[in-house]
């Protein structure tokens, strides 16, 4: 199967506290990172907040530049595409972003949201037809009657109505590859599954490949379980693989804990969980990382060597693991 | 620090831009004003031609036969000098005349500024604390009413009604001209008297707008966080009204010291004029009748570099307050 | 939709929704009537009132009665007429003004806010500048010269200078706007969708402006009123005879010299005045018609 969108070598360096007279910082949100995403296929994206996650949806969307590598679109670098290479690369890759109360302008109604993308990729001929099909999208996200929402504007409607429309919007182009940043976080536990189903069953339905970001292992392993997961850590990859493989069996000291923290509902359990312990809780600073392996400072397994030199993706039972140990 | 030092060039660069456009103004408005001056000297007063032109530079700091760039940089440095040109009718320097009418004003506006801001800010809290009530309505009406109004006009009406048709206050000057005057109560009292109405005609146009933004100031404080924790945890009410909410809800308000002063430098031309008040608003309406140009524009410069500098340290003081902004952030 | 739906369905939209809003609140209400009388004035008050600008000396400083209900002025002529007269060029420059000072502002403030970086410094530093110059003093200097350049000083003209001292509250507003709404995660979505910079620009951050729009509209119309009507009354703008400023002027002269009757100086101060009220009242509830929570109900 053909790779829709790949991220070579892609770093993106942000700078921070800038002003006249006080000196520049930088941080690497993204250092140096590869991950391609074929057709048809789920990523999950797994870590902390500020861990970079989200900034690599971005730079696979094209929302911003990266600082050094590239992104490319089948094959093609998707900052070096013109006209109507670039639209097509526009229409393709898409966005659903984590709170659906801001996925949507709240000064519009909801229609005139819906019906320029389709105008404007002439999937449809007018206005007319336009209504029609953005009232198909409605129904196919489950918003029945369709047209009771298009006059309505997003402060009286819910988190779980506004994520369904973000969905249907995002869609609507048909695109062959999504990026959904934390889709269901905002939402209430109860309404998560039903999204994840709603975002399951169309994705079989297109072949969507599918980028989705997330800080909760759980959810992970529920909507990527045919896919695969990719741990991230201060601005790298350390860990991808099935999602089965990963969350069973997880290789990466960083993973392991992640997988620890997750709480089980049964003490005896959770207690018999026999996993290393942190060194230290301290998330080192972005602007200073450590050397070497960035996790050695908090790793339980940490060597010499892990402070020295910067650990490599190598292949190891079957996935992919950064680290010194194997 | 940084934000002092931002502040500080854009008050010098507001007054560099005041200064430029006077300059704009006289040199290159359609029609060459200065050549008609010239032309206007030498054909109603019988001036050789060297003789108008040496007149009408002195007049105007602008000498047409030197290169633009010289006439520009002169004219600045004239004005940084003190040297603001000789009015058109008496002659005498143009700074003198207008330091002279400037205690006035000062004391005017000062006096003016001060009551509407006291009672717009006690008038604001009042209206946010009680706001729905009937009392918050009225207030509301009143104080838009107040907002409203075109303070020459109230100028005007105060004068015709309360001064010229019911004398009950005096009509002209800014003290009774048979008092001597010195530290005596007699002066004292005569001064307040006469400063009466045009302080009214100000203070009732301007303490409206105080009010309705410290209304709306009040409200948002209220809603903060810090607020409702300091009432959970027991707070006094009066402490919590004057520490925590007139504080913080005034430090907005400081933002419009330099729009409110202006309008009351522009009021001033009216209503100093209209009381025949001593002040620079007099001497500049009397300018504006007689066509005293030099007079007008050094008027002009004044109001902008008084507005300006004390709008720089209106917000002086505003970072002292807030410490926000005197920790060098932005403001936006 | 047939032509007929479609208009029903603007009218409903930008008429009628709005309308029902402003009516809500009573002083928007008040608001909205007075301007009213006053537009309506302006436009069919001067076809039912004839102007008679010949002096009549033994009709002068007459009270009001049934022949002239606002009485006479210092020549003898319809106070009541001139006052009829006069609105139409108040309104014109107001308007006029206010959309010369919405315009400026809100490209300004766009610019400044979306382009950011130097254009960003630049464009603030100037609107820095102009907040703190006072304007009605800028106004008036300029004003001056502009009388003795004998150029033509036509409504736009003044209109113009008018929104010179007025766009840069309005700019700064809208540029921490434009700061706050770039972020938002729907602005990425637009863009991820490919609709452009102008459909960013136009549909997505200009919507959510129209209440600062609004109320700037408002208040700078407020502001030209001011302005205007004060010039005339310093005659710093050519004198026509039925204008409220001038008028004012006049009532003013009369004062401090011979006198005049109370009816000159309260009809163009009650004219100026209750336009400003009605203005005010408007502007306090005209941003709310934007709000989609009310639009909804």
């Amino acid at each position: 199967m053909s790779v829709t969108i790949e991220a070579r070598e892609v770093t993106k360096i942000f700078p921070v506290a800038k002003g006249i007279f006080s000196k520049k910082h930088y941080i690497r949100a993204v250092d140096r990172v590869s991950l391609g995403i074929r057709e048809n296929e789920i990523v999950a994206l797994v870590g902390e907040s500020g861990c970079g996650k989200s900034t690599l949806g971005r730079l696979l969307l094209g929302l911003i530049k990266p600082t050094e590598g590239k992104i490319l679109y089948m094959g093609k670098d998707i900052w070096s595409l013109k006209g109507r290479e670039y639209e097509e690369f526009r229409r393709n890759a898409q966005l659903i972003p984590q709170d659906p109360y801001s996925a949507l302008n709240p000064m519009k109604n909801i229609l005139s949201q819906l019906t320029p993308p389709l105008l404007k990729y002439k999937i449809a001929r007018n206005r007319k037809e336009a209504v029609k099909r953005a009232a198909e999208l409605l129904e196919l996200v489950g918003l029945v009657p369709p047209e009771d929402f298009f006059k309505r504007f997003t402060c009286r409607l819910s988190g779980g109505q506004l994520q369904r429309i973000s969905i249907a919007r995002a869609i609507s182009v048909q695109p062959k590859f999504i990026v959904a940043d934390e889709a269901v976080s905002m939402l209430d536990a109860s309404l998560r599954i039903e999204i994840l189903d709603i975002l399951l069953n169309l994705q079989r339905k297109f072949k969507t490949a599918y980028l989705f970001i997330t800080h909760d292992l759980a959810i992970a392993r529920y909507f990527a379980r045919e896919g695969r997961t990719a741990i991230m850590y201060l601005g790298n990859i350390v860990e991808i693989g099935e999602t089965e493989n990963v969350i069973q069996k997880p290789l990466h000291p960083y993973t392991q804990v992640l997988i620890q923290a997750v709480p089980v509902p049964d003490p005896d359990l959770a207690a018999k969980r026999g996993l290393p312990k942190l060194r230290s809780l301290e998330i080192p600073s972005l602007i200073n990382p450590p050397p070497g392996c960035k996790f050695n400072t908090r790793c339980p397994y940490a060597e010499k060597i892990c402070e020295e030199k910067v650990p490599e993706l190598r292949e190891v039972k079957g996935r992919l693991v950064a680290c010194h140990l194997y | 620090m940084r934000w002092i030092v931002k502040r500080a060039i854009i008050a010098l660069l507001t007054i560099w831009t005041a200064f430029t456009i006077t300059f704009v103004l006289i040199r290159l408005m359609p029609g060459n004003f200065i050549e008609m001056m010239i032309l206007y000297y030498m054909n109603t007063y019988g001036y050789s031609e060297e003789e108008a032109k040496e007149l009408v530079y002195a007049l105007y700091n602008v000498n047409l036969d030197e290169p633009i760039w010289k006439q520009y940089l002169d004219f600045i440095t004239k004005l940084l000098q003190g040297n603001w040109g000789v009015t058109y009718c008496s002659r005498a320097p143009v700074l003198d005349c207008l330091l002279y009418a400037l205690p006035w004003t000062v004391f005017l506006l000062s006096i003016s500024m001060t009551i509407s801001f006291v009672i717009g800010i006690g008038l604001g809290m009042f209206m946010a604390y009680r706001r729905g009530g009937l009392f918050d309505g009225a207030c509301s009406v009143i104080s838009s009413i107040s907002s409203a109004i075109p303070n020459f006009i109230l100028g005007l009406l105060l004068l015709y009604f309360l001064a010229i048709q019911y004398p009950l206050f005096p009509a002209r000057g800014s003290y009774d001209i048979t008092i001597e005057p010195g530290f005596t109560l007699e002066y004292v009292s005569s001064v307040l008297y006469h400063a009466f109405l045009p302080m009214m005609a100000y203070v009732l146009t301007s303490f409206g707008g105080w009010a309705l933004a410290m209304r709306g100031s009040t409200i948002r404080v209220l809603g903060e966080d810090y607020v409702i924790a300091a009432e959970a945890r027991g707070l006094k009410s009066r402490r919590i009204t004057w520490t925590y909410v007139g504080r913080n809800a005034i430090l907005p308000l400081f933002t419009s010291f330099a729009i409110s002063l202006g309008y009351m430098f522009g009021g001033s031309v009216f209503i100093e004029s209209y009381f025949a008040y001593t002040g620079v608003g007099q001497v500049i309406g009397l300018a504006l009748s007689f066509r005293d140009y030099p007079l007008i524009q050094g008027g002009f410069l004044l109001i902008i570099t008084a507005v300006v500098v004390s709008n720089f340290i209106a917000e002086l003081l505003y970072g002292v307050l807030d410490p926000r902004i005197r920790r060098g952030g932005g403001y936006e | 939709m047939s032509k007929g739906a479609k208009l029903k369905s603007f009218l409903y939209e930008h008429i009628y929704i709005p309308l029902r809003i402003l009516a809500k609140s009573k002083t928007s209400l008040v608001g909205l009537i007075i301007v009213s009388v006053y537009v309506v004035m302006a436009i069919v008050g001067p076809m039912i009132v004839p102007l008679d600008l010949t002096p009549h000396r033994e009709k002068r400083f007459m009270p009001p009665s049934l022949e002239h209900p606002l009485g006479t002025d210092f020549a003898g002529r319809d106070i009541f007429a001139q006052i009829v007269h006069g609105g139409p060029p108040v309104l014109r420059v107001a308007f006029l003004a206010a959309f010369f000072t919405v315009l400026l502002g809100t490209v300004i403030g766009i610019a400044s806010g979306y382009i950011g970086g130097k254009v960003d410094l630049v464009l603030m530093s100037f609107t820095d500048i102009f907040l703190t110059i006072p304007g009605f003093p800028l106004l008036m200097i300029i004003a001056v010269w502009l009388m003795q350049s004998r150029l033509p000083v036509t409504e736009p003209i003044v209109a113009l200078l008018l929104s010179i001292t007025s766009w840069a509250g309005l700019a700064r507003a809208i540029r921490s706007q434009v700061l706050a709404i770039k972020k938002e995660p729907y602005i990425e979505v637009v863009k991820c969708l490919g609709l452009g910079r102008f459909h960013v620009i136009f549909k997505e951050i200009l919507p959510n402006m129209m209440p600062y729009i609004a109320i700037n509209f408002m208040l700078s119309s407020i502001g030209a009123i001011y302005a205007y009507t004060g010039l005339l009354a310093l005659g710093l703008l050519p004198y026509s005879p039925g204008n409220w400023g001038a008028m004012i002027h006049m009532a003013q002269a009369y004062t401090g010299t011979i006198g005049t009757g109370w009816w000159y100086v309260l009809a163009p101060s009650m004219a100026i005045i209750i336009l400003q009220i009605g203005l005010v009242f408007l502007s306090s509830g005209i941003d709310k018609i934007f709000n989609p929570r009310l639009r909804e109900e």
